[in-house]
């Protein structure tokens, strides 16, 4: 038998090109995500250590009050401490004359610590600040910026606001502890409030166990360890990170494996098809059935072992040079080495040939269990009534209807897993009645494809339904992805909306500019001049003195025309109420205090509300301003931006009025666009690596097509014969791939939309009031062209070989 | 078996369908040159039923495919109706068979996937025929019931006998009224019942329609059907019968 495995292998080696490739894809994926995660992990875990070098203990994140304590307390005590942690603040670049960017709306500023030994930064050019004023840049972020040694820098906003000189760029040894931007402590105490502290370092004259001693002390139920603990707590905790991040990308990487064993079983399944003769011939000729099997998995397993070679070598090459190019391009990514374990090789591999072994094991049983008799018939007819096919969709409409009924509680009980279970009973349901379905579909098309393409569009119809098993196995392995990517778009643009509303309520207003006294006649027509800004309004106002606090703005809850600029409606203080920034409240007054409320010799007795959204000022109601200052000028302006407006430019113009007349701005619209771009970047990230499965069953597409070109030889040598042209042929083909790919799109799309309404009714409208399904019309639209288009792509190449035939060729009997 | 109307009256017998001269076809270089056909001259008067005949790798199928327009000849020329096929790009080539020739074939002659009717119709089809002609209708009529097809129109190919499946390809190359049709042993698969039923069919087609019918058979026994008989061996024609000149 080895002649025979060896000479098929030869000959149709080039008809397993597209499983071959399927696999590849599939294995090269699960290598390139270990390189990529080794290399993220080297990044992030490389100098972990270091910017605890010197340090006795370490504080496991303190609050922000504790660490203010805890430093002033150092500083005082002969000890020394540091931060680890950061702000997030906006940050204007001033290049020395009176232009001033935003750079951007929120950047993170760390501590330097203030004595050079302790100083972890590794300082690349300049020097290191040497006292209040003075900043050093990440070097990569001042690449990316623009920001060179000598520069202005405005960080904050508001009477937070500072400037520095940037004089030096450093660059940070460890990935954990980086910041943008660096300051002393003298000059970042003034974000106390809002810092972030991941950790705090420790250096006491004495040993450990003083340091502990000592930082008990300050803050009696501080979390104290030694720094060797915390830095081995922290690699674990990099490790599982990184860990989680590579099970749920692998995750993508099963899906698309499991598209791949969908391909390659097709192509099996034809292949063994037209090899039907082949094998009825050798039994003829005296092999028994167990010969012929053993040589159908031989071959199998030779082609899994050739794609898992394949594959290991391509996704090697594929990871590395990736890092590689992220490491030239962007060192602000801050990738580390890749380094492939060989246990991730070794599995990749066996994965590789698991999967083509299990897509040959159903196609080879069946091939074999042709009678020798049979086989030597010509057999073109297909019948979808056969036995197995009544069990199909006997099975069909079990698992539908037990998957609508799991759907159905998943909805009633906000379930997770009813509801992945039944939307997997669901889909396979559907996938059974694909023989059914898909033909159905793509017939009812036939009126429209003739109308539009004359007879080749006809024979296209009529060719793509006449094997409705290979046609529904062609169209269930687009399904997969298709179905995943419109459930994943619709729900992204759900929660997205969902959110919208959300976020309305946050920050009703897009920017805010805030005086402290009343503001000069112009400055209304200058802001609603501004590029971007559509809507302004004025706010009248009045400096009040609340409680201890120092004066602030005291603004009405509701303006003439503030519906133009809104969002949505502020929230209303009752008669007797104040409404103070939360990041104001704690500091001398408290949620429920009744302050006295001062403007000139008017004081009103109101109850402290907290509440944000729009910038630093207290709101009351309209009639209790006019009680307190009846002749109230314009203190502020609110203003409602373009929809697509850039949050930074927009910002950079704002406060270049804002700036000379003391007023501060609040950016609700930086916000709004940081939550769109994290919703953008996890679709954008989810899509991108649901396209490597699309992409397997596109290659499945044109597998199919041209199998079943060299199957319909005679057919088109035929159609030549009886007057179609070249060009119909290929117009005949293309239309055939395009019909398949759209009517697998439309169908993925419809059950990834009635998934994702499942899913929302489930899990969404619980958490978030009045959560409706959204449809992004647009995206889904994109989705079926991008579909029309690959399926015309996955045509080219059967489709010219199918012109090329000869009309003569083929036409007497072989 | 009702007889044929035709639409025309029948051409006159001086004229020719198709005529080659010359005409040489090599498949192959060096070693493995073979010469299929060397040089033949033939002419083909319309509204006659020709036989070409041969053995096995004489050169019988190659001639009908270069006179058919299926293959392009090595050297020579033909001419079928009137007009020189060597100067025809694939396109043009295409539509001339669509409109001026018609086929029957040994083996495999109908689509799997369309019903009897749907093959009938194709050629017609394809050539952008869209709305068919009352006359036309007619003629379909006509030919439908005279091959004893009236009750198949609706079967796949999968689902007729070889006979019939034979007599629907016939319908179909007749149906647009070709200026030649070639059959390529038409009777090669059929039992001898069925085979006599073709053949007289064909013949039927030339009397009654003056339909011109080229057919390649190796079998005496069809030959003597036709009523001009041309005989050729390694490429060469070896022999001439009937009126044939």
């Amino acid at each position: 038998m080895r002649t025979v495995i060896l000479a098929s292998l030869r000959t149709h080696t080039r008809r397993y090109g597209a499983a071959l490739l399927a696999v590849v894809i599939g294995s090269a994926f699960i290598v390139v995500t270990a390189a990529l995660s080794s290399a993220i992990r080297d990044g992030l875990t490389a100098g972990l250590g270091e910017p605890y070098d010197g340090a006795d203990a370490v504080v496991d994140s303190p609050s922000p009050t504790e660490t203010a304590r805890l430093l002033d307390a150092a500083a005082q005590s002969g000890a020394d401490a540091w931060l680890i942690g950061w702000t997030m603040e906006q940050v204007a670049l001033d290049k020395g004359a009176d232009t001033r960017t935003v750079v951007d709306t929120s950047t993170d500023i760390g501590q330097l610590p203030d004595r050079p030994d302790r100083r972890w930064q590794e300082l690349v050019s300049g020097r290191f600040p040497g006292g209040p004023g003075e900043a050093v840049v990440d070097t990569n972020a001042a690449k990316v910026s623009r920001i060179e040694v000598g520069d202005g820098l405005r960080i904050g906003t508001g009477g937070d606001a500072l400037d520095v000189t940037v004089v030096g760029l450093v660059d940070s040894p460890s990935t954990y502890a980086y910041a943008s931007v660096y300051l002393l402590w003298s000059d970042l105490a003034r974000w106390q409030d809002s810092l972030v502290t991941m950790s705090l370092a420790w250096a006491d004259p004495g040993d450990t166990a003083d340091a502990r001693t000592a930082i008990r002390e300050i803050v009696p139920d501080a979390e104290v360890v030694a720094v060797d603990a915390f830095v081995q707590d922290l690699q674990k905790e990099v490790n599982n990170g990184v860990d989680l991040v590579r099970i749920v990308v692998l995750l993508f990487g099963a899906i698309a494996l499991v598209v791949a064993v969908l391909v390659i079983n097709n192509t099996f399944t034809i292949l063994f098809a037209q090899r039907s003769r082949d094998f009825a011939l050798l039994r003829c000729v005296g092999a028994t059935r167990r010969q012929v099997l053993r040589s159908v998995r031989l071959e199998s397993f030779a082609l899994g072992i050739l794609s898992a070679g394949i594959g290991v070598l391509t996704g090697l090459g594929a990871g590395h040079g990736l890092v590689a190019l992220v490491r030239a391009q962007w060192p602000g990514a801050r990738l580390g080495e890749a380094e492939v374990a060989p246990v991730w090789l070794a599995g990749a591999a066996a994965v590789a040939i698991g999967v083509t072994l299990v897509a040959a094991w159903l196609p080879t049983r069946r091939a074999v269990q042709v009678s020798p008799l049979a086989a030597l018939r010509p057999d073109d007819s297909t019948q979808a009534r056969t036995r197995t096919g009544r069990i199909r969709i006997a099975l069909g409409v079990v698992l539908l209807a037990a998957g609508v009924l799991g759907l159905g509680a998943a909805v009633a009980t906000a379930n997770v897993g009813a509801l992945a279970v039944g939307g997997t009973a669901v889909f396979l349901g559907v996938l059974l009645f694909g023989p059914i379905l898909v033909p159905a579909l793509i017939r009812s098309t036939t009126p429209l494809t003739r109308r539009l393409l004359g007879p080749a569009g006809r024979l296209a119809a009529g060719n793509a339904v006449r094997n409705p098993r290979r046609t529904a196995a062609t169209a269930a392995s687009l399904l997969v992805g298709v179905t995943l990517t419109t459930a994943v778009l619709t729900g992204m643009a759900s929660s997205r909306s969902a959110l919208t509303a959300e976020m309305d309520e946050q920050h009703p207003i897009d920017l805010a500019v805030t005086a402290e006294g009343p503001l000069p006649a112009d400055t209304l027509d200058r802001l609603a001049a501004v590029d971007g800004v559509v809507a302004a309004v004025p706010v009248p106002g009045v400096l009040a003195r609340i409680g201890d606090l120092t004066p602030l703005p005291l603004l009405p809850a509701s303006t003439d025309g503030d519906a133009k600029v809104l969002h949505d409606a502020l929230p209303t203080p009752g008669p007797r109420q104040v409404l103070v920034p939360w990041d104001l409240i704690g500091d001398g007054i408290e949620v429920g205090d009744v302050v006295p409320v001062t403007v000139g010799d008017t004081t009103r007795e109101l109850r402290v509300v907290g509440g944000e959204g729009w910038g630093e000022a207290a709101l009351v109601r309209r009639t209790t301003l006019e009680q307190l200052a009846p002749d109230a000028g314009t203190q502020a302006v609110w203003l409602r931006a373009e929809a697509d407006a850039d949050p930074a430019d927009l910002a950079g113009s704002v406060e270049a009025v804002a700036t000379p007349i003391d007023a501060s701005v609040e950016n609700g619209l930086a916000k709004r666009s940081y939550v769109d771009l994290q919703l953008d970047v996890l679709t954008g990230g989810v899509v991108g690596l649901l396209a490597i499965a699309v992409l397997i069953a596109l290659v499945g597409i044109g597998n199919t097509l041209g199998l079943s070109v060299l199957e319909r030889g005679r057919e088109h040598a035929l159609l030549r014969a009886l007057g179609l042209t070249r060009r119909q042929v290929r117009r005949m083909l293309a239309t055939e791939a395009v019909l398949l790919s759209v009517v697998a799109t439309v169908l993925g799309t419809a059950l990834g939309v009635t998934f994702a309404w499942t899913a929302i009714r489930a899990l969404v409208q619980p958490a978030i009031d009045g959560a409706g399904l959204v449809l992004p019309w647009g995206q889904l639209g994109l989705v079926v062209a991008i579909a029309a288009l690959a399926g015309l792509v996955a045509a080219v190449l059967p489709s010219r070989r199918a012109s090329r035939i000869a009309p003569a060729a083929g036409l007497s009997l072989d | 078996m009702t007889s044929l109307t035709s639409p025309q009256p029948p051409a006159p017998t001086v004229a020719l369908a198709a005529s080659a001269r010359g005409l040489t076809k090599t498949f192959g270089r060096g070693d493995t040159l073979v010469h299929a056909l060397r040089g033949v001259d033939l002419d083909l008067p319309a509204g006659r039923f020709t036989a070409i005949m041969g053995l096995s790798g004489s050169g019988k199928s190659t001639l009908m495919h270069c006179l058919a327009g299926l293959d392009q000849p090595t050297d020579g020329s033909v001419t079928v109706a009137g007009q020189a096929l060597e100067s025809m790009d694939d396109d043009t080539l295409t539509r001339f068979r669509r409109d001026h020739v018609g086929f029957v074939f040994q083996a495999f002659n109908l689509l799997p996937m369309l019903s009897a009717e749907q093959n009938i119709w194709l050629p017609t089809e394809l050539a952008g025929q869209a709305g068919r002609d009352r006359d036309l209708r007619r003629r379909f009529d006509s030919i439908v019931e005279t091959l004893g097809l009236t009750a198949r129109l609706t079967h796949r190919p999968a689902e007729l006998s070889g006979g019939q499946q034979q007599r629907v390809a016939i319908a179909r190359a007749l149906l647009s009224a070709p200026a030649i049709v070639f059959a390529d042993e038409p009777t090669g698969n059929l039992d001898s019942s069925s085979s006599a039923e073709v053949l007289s069919l064909l013949r039927q087609s030339v009397r009654e329609l003056g339909q011109t019918v080229v057919m390649v058979t190796h079998e005496t026994e069809a030959a003597t059907y036709a009523d001009d008989v041309v005989v050729l061996a390694d490429g060469r024609i070896t022999e001439r019968r009937g009126d044939a000149a």
